[in-house]
This record gives C-alpha cells, sequence and structure tokens, in this order.
C-alpha cells in the first residue's frame, strides 16, 4: 500500500497525495535537536525521512492538501497559517527548549516567514533549498552557502520533476496508440520514452526560451533528418519513418509542458488556456493569481528602491539569484531575467518595495 | 448524508453555499443546525467554530444569544460580515478570521456555550485537541459544547457501507476540490479524553453524522 501511494506520488506528482499532518520525531530527538518544516505530500515526507536517516531532530508536517512545497506554495495550499497551524497545535513548545523553525525555502511564495515569527512567537530560519543538503546544512550551524539557496535544475531534477509531470501525458498517448494504431505501440513505448531522456537532458542547451520553442527547435531538426531519409532511400523503404514522427509528435508534448512544471521557464500553456477563459484546472492556476499574472506576463515585477528597508529578505530567498545588494544595503537587480515567477520575493518582502504590476 | 463529501466543492463559493449545501443534503444540514441551535439554552453568549456564513449563528441569535464567530476563510467572514450588514446583527454578532489555533487568544471562562457544525472534520488531529482543550479552558463551568459532525460509523457493517457509497463521490470532490473531508472515528471519545462529560450523542443519517453534547462540569478547570 506504501510503496504504491510512492510509486502514484513519482508519477502523478500533478494528483496531490497527502499523508497525516502533525509532528514527526527523526531518529532520536531531545529538547536541543532542531525543527524542520515540511508539507504534507506523501513523497515528501517519505524522502525526508530516508535522507534524514543518522539525524535526531523533529519533523513538522504542515497542511498542503498533499501537494509538494514549491507547487503548493505558489498555489497558496501551503502557506502562513498551515505553518502556524502545526506549529502550535502540535505540542512542539513543549518538547524542544529553543524556539527555532527551519523552513523550506522554496515554501516562500506562499510562508511569510516574519508573520509566522508574529504568531508563533518563534524564530524563522531558511533551510536549503534541496533535502540532500540539510545533513551539511545542520551539521555546519545552519549556515547555507550559495548553491543551497539557488534551484539549478540540473539533469536529475530534470529528470524527477519531467518525470512526475509528464508521466500522465505519456500515459494518455499509449491509450490512443492502444485504441487506434496498435500496431506502433511498442515503437511509440519505446519512441516516446527515448524523447523523454533526450530531450530532458538537451533542454538547457536548445535555443530559445521557452520549452515549446526549444521543442519545435527539435522537431525542425528532425523534420530534416525524415526528409532527407525520404529522399535517399526508396519510397516506403525509409526504416525510421513510425519513429522519428512520433518523436516529433512526443517533444512539444514534453516541451509545451516543460515551463508549467519546471518552474524555471515560463510556461506555454497558460497564458493559451488563460485566454480562453480557462483560469483553473482542479487546483492548477492559469490566471488570476500573482504568479500566473506574472508567469503569463501580464504584470511585471517592479522594484521601489525608496521603500527599501535593507532586510536582504528578497537576495535570501530567490531561487534564481535575482536580487543582490548595492552599496547602500539595498536591493537591486541582479538578474532579472532569471526571474521564474516564483513570488518568494513579494511574499517576503515587508515593506511592499517588491511587487507585480501591469507595465506602464 | 453521504453528500457532505461535496461540501469541499461548495466551500469554494461562499455565498451560495448554505442553498447548495441545503439542496444537497435535503434540507438535512438546516435540520441538525436548528437541532444544535436548540441545545444552546437562552440568551447564552456563545462561541462558533468554523462559523462559515453565519447560518447557525443567525438561528441562535432568535433564541436569544450573543455569538462570537471565527473562521479561516476570508471569504467566507467576507460573506458573515455581509449578512450581518443585511440583517441589522452587529450587537449579537461578530466574527474574526482566524483558525481554531488562534483560540488562545480567548480569556478563561468565557463562553456559556461553544458550537461548531461541520468543522471538525476537516481540522487535523492535532487540531482538534488543540481546539477542545481551548474550548474546555475558555467555557465557563456548567458551560456546554456542541458539536455536529460526519463521524465514521460504529458496526463493521456500516462502515463498510459507508466507506463503498463514500468512494465514488469522494473521487469527484477530490478532482474538483483537490481535498476531501475525513469523518471524526471517535468523536465523544475525544470529547471524553479533554475532559467533558458526555451529556448526550445523537446518532443519525446511517449512523455517520453525530451531534454530540458535553458539558463542562463545575468544578472543573
Ligand atoms: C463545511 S464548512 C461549515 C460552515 C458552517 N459551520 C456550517 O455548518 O455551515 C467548514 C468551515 O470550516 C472552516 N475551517 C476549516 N478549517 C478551519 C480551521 N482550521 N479553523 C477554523 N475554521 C476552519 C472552513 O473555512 C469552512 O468555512
Amino acid at each position: 500500500m506504501s510503496f504504491l501511494k510512492t510509486l502514484w506520488g513519482l508519477l502523478f506528482r500533478l494528483f496531490p497525495c497527502p499523508t497525516k499532518v502533525g509532528l514527526r520525531p527523526i531518529g532520536n530527538p531531545g529538547p536541543d535537536s532542531p525543527v524542520l518544516v515540511t508539507c504534507n505530500f506523501d513523497l515528501t515526507v517519505k524522502r525526508l525521512s530516508r535522507l534524514l536517516q543518522g539525524q535526531d531532530l523533529w519533523l513538522l508536517v504542515g497542511e498542503s492538501k498533499g501537494v509538494n512545497v514549491w507547487c503548493a506554495a505558489g498555489g497558496e495550499e501551503f502557506n502562513t497559517h498551515s505553518v502556524v497551524s502545526v506549529v502550535k497545535t502540535s505540542g512542539i513548545a513543549d518538547k524542544v527548549s529553543h524556539r527555532t523553525l527551519i523552513l523550506p525555502p522554496l515554501g516562500a511564495p506562499g510562508v511569510k516567514k516574519s508573520e509566522v515569527e508574529k504568531q508563533t512567537g518563534w524564530k524563522v530560519k531558511w533551510g536549503p533549498v534541496w533535502a540532500e543538503d540539510i545533513p551539511r546544512y545542520l551539521a555546519d550551524n545552519c549556515k547555507r552557502d550559495e548553491p543551497m539557496k539557488r534551484v539549478t535544475y540540473n539533469l536529475k531534477e530534470r529528470l524527477d520533476t519531467g518525470l512526475s509531470c509528464l508521466f500522465p501525458f505519456y500515459l494518455f498517448f499509449a491509450l490512443v496508440f492502444f485504441l487506434f494504431f496498435s500496431t506502433q505501440l511498442t515503437t511509440y513505448l519505446v519512441v516516446g520514452a527515448l524523447s523523454f531522456f533526450a530531450f530532458m537532458s538537451l533542454v538547457p542547451w536548445l535555443p530559445g526560451e521557452r520549452g515549446i520553442t526549444k521543442a519545435l527547435f527539435v522537431d525542425a531538426l528532425l523534420l530534416a533528418i525524415l526528409l532527407t531519409l525520404e529522399f535517399i532511400t526508396d519510397s516506403d523503404a525509409n526504416p525510421f519513418r513510425a519513429q522519428l514522427v512520433i518523436a516529433m509528435i512526443m517533444i512539444p508534448v514534453y516541451g509545451l509542458e516543460l515551463g508549467g512544471l519546471a518552474s524555471t521557464m515560463p510556461s506555454d500553456l497558460d497564458p493559451f488556456l488563460a485566454r480562453f477563459g480557462v483560469k483553473a484546472i482542479g487546483n492548477v492556476e492559469f490566471a488570476g493569481t500573482t504568479r500566473t499574472e506574472l508567469l503569463n506576463r501580464f504584470k511585471i515585477l517592479t522594484y521601489d528602491r525608496e521603500k527599501c528597508i535593507g532586510c536582504r529578505s528578497c537576495s535570501e530567498i530567490c531561487p534564481q539569484g535575482v536580487w543582490g545588494i548595492d552599496e547602500e544595503k539595498r536591493a537591486m537587480f541582479v538578474n532579472k531575467d532569471a526571474c521564474t515567477a516564483c513570488v518568494g520575493c513579494i511574499t517576503q518582502c515587508p515593506s511592499a518595495a517588491i511587487t507585480a504590476k501591469k507595465p506602464s | 448524508m453521504f453528500s457532505y463529501v461535496f461540501m469541499k466543492i461548495l466551500e469554494m463559493r461562499p455565498r451560495s453555499y448554505d442553498q447548495q449545501m441545503d439542496k444537497i443534503s435535503r434540507g438535512r444540514v438546516r435540520a441538525a443546525k436548528e437541532a444544535v441551535a436548540g441545545e444552546v439554552p437562552k440568551g447564552s453568549h456563545v462561541l462558533e467554530i468554523g462559523c462559515g456564513t453565519g447560518e447557525l449563528a443567525g438561528l441562535m441569535i432568535q433564541r436569544d444569544a450573543t455569538v462570537e464567530g471565527f473562521d479561516l476563510s476570508p471569504s467566507m467572514i467576507q460573506t458573515a460580515k455581509e449578512r450581518i450588514e443585511t440583517e441589522n446583527l452587529s450587537d449579537k454578532f461578530s466574527v474574526s478570521q482566524m483558525g481554531v489555533d488562534g483560540m488562545d487568544r480567548f480569556r478563561d471562562e468565557q463562553f456559556d456555550a461553544i458550537v461548531s457544525t461541520l468543522v471538525f472534520s476537516e481540522l487535523s488531529d492535532d487540531e482538534r485537541r488543540f481546539a477542545l482543550k481551548q474550548a474546555k479552558r475558555i467555557l465557563k463551568p456548567g458551560g456546554i459544547i456542541i458539536i455536529a459532525d460526519e463521524v465514521v460509523p460504529k458496526t463493521f457493517f456500516r462502515k463498510i457501507l459507508h466507506t463503498v457509497i463514500r468512494l465514488p463521490m469522494l473521487a469527484v470532490t477530490y478532482l474538483v476540490s483537490s481535498s476531501s473531508t475525513r469523518p471524526i472515528p471517535d468523536l465523544s471519545g475525544e470529547l471524553a479524553r479533554a475532559g467533558f462529560s458526555i451529556q448526550k450523542e445523537i446518532r443519525s443519517h446511517g449512523d455517520s453524522f453525530a451531534m454530540t453534547v458535553g458539558i463542562k462540569e463545575k468544578g472543573e478547570k
């Protein structure tokens, strides 16, 4: 049962999969052990428990409606109340003598640090982006080096998020082939999977900003190959025709979803759906939230230097390194183009210096 | 009352929540609220946990109660405020937006009664325990707590039946609102463990719904 749940969580991350909210001891924690907060997505909690083997700490599992931290914080399922509620009702205050919470920084879009501190009386520290780094972070007195603050979206991460979000599409096309082109089903299963791995591996080096542009570039190459083969082989003898056509169908499918799932690229699908008035499917929103307005380019990230109080919340929290600090210790854009509209900086900024505005 | 499963969908639209809820439950939600209001002694100072749009508060006010309500959902609170405005209830009914985790802000022994309908099934185990502990603290001695909610039936056969009928509805709710409610396994047990004496428990609808009344005995803290 637990295995099935893990598999479901891995392959169908688009669908929520909740686990029990509350306090979970990891190892043999005591009054001085650190307190970490996470979401109630089954897979996240399982992975954390595995990665944290050998540590002694308290894990507070907060309500995120069974969605992973990043998606839930962007979609507002994982919010300030999720954290405040589990801190106050789980009885953790009676178990430890300190008052420091370590929060997942990818939760920053939904969980406002200053508000959690105000409502609970606990001090909040941001942990590392990747759970793998938690042991090193704890051993190093909760200090974060630069890589711990950033999302790099390397191959392993691409395959992991890609697999979970694209698998339903892969299955859907498998069904289509099963029903209508059953002779090509095996070819599809192999080529569809290979295209996925190849495309995901090549993504960073493909030209274009968006997933669909990158996919269309690959399609153009494949088309050239296809035509060449058609040309040099006798009619009907092209041995790779089916494979190439299948790849040319599947790669744009993967590419189209890429932005949305990677969260480091603007999505192509969202503005398209938004324009047709589809604002949400289930809990996945396409329009109307700050994040989607930014993603769809209906609004842009704006910064009012006059209002900045120099607290560094933005540069601490941005997973893309958009923010830096100038000589007068105020925030400044250093890499605005890298912004992926996670809205973490907007949520955290205590003086409303960072906002999303309609371009004038 | 299996249709409670759909509640999560209706909650997404507070303005039509009461009517729709009444429709899918064929008037039973309203009846349940009337039963709860009937248990509240006349003229009580009442706290309502998760007051929603304030329908139950309205019924209690007709029985001379003054009600303080809170709810986690900003849009529910907005709708409740509109009710206060249109029905001129401002000196009888006040609301605030917070979760049960905020109940520690109330003073000791402040209320004659605490009520809550269809909220506990949305709370985590910890939240329920916390809410009941706080309820005990802020009730006056002799005060009562009334909770009406979806519960897990007691007998094995009913349990199975309940699960089977509920399952397809659960799927629909999950797809639309990606959340669900969880029937409470042992409501009166939880009340008893929080230190209340159980005065009565009325079960209905194939044993899947319960109204439980607990009392904070005089001399209890
Ligand atoms: C099904 S509605 C019931 C509303 C009202 N009591 C009624 O019977 O019509 C459940 C309500 O519980 C509220 N709720 C959910 N979790 C809560 C929490 N942690 N604290 C307070 N209210 C909460 C929701 O916002 C929602 O309004």
